[in-house]
């Protein structure tokens, strides 16, 4: 009958909400299904539960263990033995001070609910920040590339042209040189950086004669003009 | 009577008159029982017995497994990269298919017409949880969602979409919530606790990583908005292409609405209360700091 009635009260403890206490072996449920489903609850395994020589050690004895003696163990004590234990139940809840122990130790490991829908808020907000900004600057970037693109390879095609102009210059002046003297000779010796030189100054001699000349024809033609 | 034919007829005599079945009676059928390979004995056994000519193979005296001859194995080559760096730290959640759950409900070992927890599950003996193994508790998974058609009020700790559509098709209620590795000790294996003569201890909110679960209605967190929880509800019905049932016109609505506080454990019992097994009795402190406390 004591059996039995564990059995009730653990099956009541284990699943059922308040209100109802159900225990039947097996019922036959004649639900929606449309079939009988029969259902058993749960058999909670028997608790043997000795009450008849509990042993509760003496806590003045010396020979009595240092850890028979512990509040932890006065828990277990009155867990298995009940009010036979002799153990004031109000021992079984922590102390003011604990109390406050814990309440810190809560504030401090265990944020409640806001803070951390806070914390993850501003995570987020940060992460995305961080992207639209990165993307903004790709986006930037993009949108100077075409007219970077063209100065690059403007540049290039530059220095190509200069190269080569470089390249037909020198290979007029060896030319030169050749005509003039009969041997291909080095660029680097003397002879050939003087008549490069007197090269140069024959061609700023035209110049200066064409100079002239535009400037005669420029005075010439306006006089014309007016009259 | 004319018409009164034996049942059975020409088998029944059969059995009436053949002798009683015995060990010398019975065969096994054809093909059941292979015979098994003994070495050593025999034209095909025997000489080398399966075991090759010469060598290392014949002498048993192969190098370890992944050993290349010298050359640097496979497992060695490859650099190591972190993708189990940190695994055991990782929580991990027992998959429970929607078959087994069908198959638990329909051997009657969980009740359907009550909320179903993971204490009802590991006392149906349905999955096993081992908190000290870094196991956060039950997680649903959708393999049996074209034979499952069972109408429950369920509680896990995570569930794929397919598995909430399931369950919600039926007409059934699913929530996830969180519990931390005590609280999970203590909802797993009751009754040792209640031994303990601890009281009932406040269920812990989830880890910052895992906050952004719970609280998303697509997940049915816990933590959600009740409405947020309707829409998704009727999105996801649109998603999977069933007509939603209304629960609130169901016979079983009030066993169906039952939820657990946000910071409680059990059905029916608050955080803070003493369950005496022995003389079957509940001890509520009384205590205004203790009540503050455990009522926060």
């Amino acid at each position: 009958m004591a059996a039995s009635m564990l059995v009730q009260r653990t099956a009541a403890l284990c699943g059922t909400f308040k209100g109802i206490s159900v225990s039947k072996a097996v019922r036959p449920v004649n639900s929606h299904y449309g079939f009988m489903l029969q259902t058993a609850c749960y058999n909670p395994r028997p608790l043997r539960l000795d009450l008849r020589g509990p042993y509760i050690p003496d806590k003045d004895s010396i020979k009595t263990p240092e850890w028979q003696k512990t509040a932890r163990y006065d828990r277990k004590l009155f867990g298995r033995f009940g009010s036979a234990s002799h153990i004031d139940p109000a021992s079984l809840w922590p102390s003011h001070e604990e109390l406050e122990k814990i309440i810190a130790e809560e504030k401090q490991w265990h944020p409640p609910l806001e803070v951390m829908l806070r914390n993850i808020e501003a995570k987020e907000k940060e992460e995305t920040e961080k992207r639209l900004a990165k993307e903004k600057l790709i986006a930037a970037n993009m949108a100077k590339m075409p007219k970077m693109i063209e100065d690059w390879r403007r540049e290039k095609r530059e220095t190509k042209r200069k190269l080569k102009e470089e390249k037909a210059q020198k290979a007029k002046l060896l030319a030169e040189a050749r005509e003039r003297f009969g041997y291909s000779m080095d660029p680097r010796s003397p002879k050939f950086l003087e008549m490069v030189a007197e090269i140069e100054k024959e061609e700023k001699k035209k110049k200066k004669l064409l100079k002239r000349r535009v400037k005669e024809e420029q005075v010439a033609t306006p006089p014309v003009a007016q009259s | 009577m004319s018409f009164a034919k034996k049942n059975g007829g020409k088998a029944f005599d059969v059995l009436q008159n053949l002798p009683r079945i015995t060990l010398a009676n019975l065969r096994p059928e054809p093909g059941a029982k292979k015979a098994e390979k003994r070495r050593g004995r025999g034209q095909h056994g025997g000489n080398r017995s399966g075991r090759g000519h010469k060598g290392e193979r014949q002498r048993g005296n192969r190098p370890r497994l992944g050993f290349e001859g010298g050359q640097t194995p496979f497992y060695l080559v490859i650099p190591k990269y972190g993708f189990n760096e940190g695994h055991s730290r990782r929580p991990q959640y027992q998959p429970l298919t929607l078959k087994r759950l069908q198959y638990l409900i329909d051997l009657g070992r969980v009740d359907p017409t009550q909320p179903i927890d993971l204490t009802q599950l590991v006392n149906a003996r349905g999955v096993t949880i081992q908190p000290l193994k870094r196991d956060y508790g039950v997680q649903l998974v959708d393999e049996g969602s074209d034979i499952f058609g069972a109408k429950i009020n369920i509680e896990v700790q995570r569930a794929s979409e397919g598995a909430i559509a399931a369950i919600e098709r039926n007409g059934g209620v699913i929530t996830t919530s969180f519990y931390d590795p005590i609280s999970l000790g203590i909802l797993i294996k009751p009754v040792p606790f209640f031994m303990r003569g601890q009281p009932i201890p406040r269920r812990m909110l989830p880890r910052e990583d895992m906050v952004p679960y719970y609280t998303s209605a697509e997940n049915r967190g816990y933590l959600a908005d009740p409405e947020e929880i309707q829409q998704a509800r009727r999105a996801l019905a649109q998603k999977y292409s069933y007509v939603l049932p209304d629960i609130s016109k169901d016979e079983l609505y009030h066993m169906l609405a039952v939820r657990k506080d946000v910071r409680q454990i059990f059905f029916g019992l608050s955080p803070g209360w003493v369950v005496n097994m022995p003389e079957k009795k509940i001890l509520k402190p009384t205590d205004e700091k203790l009540l503050e406390y455990y009522s926060s």
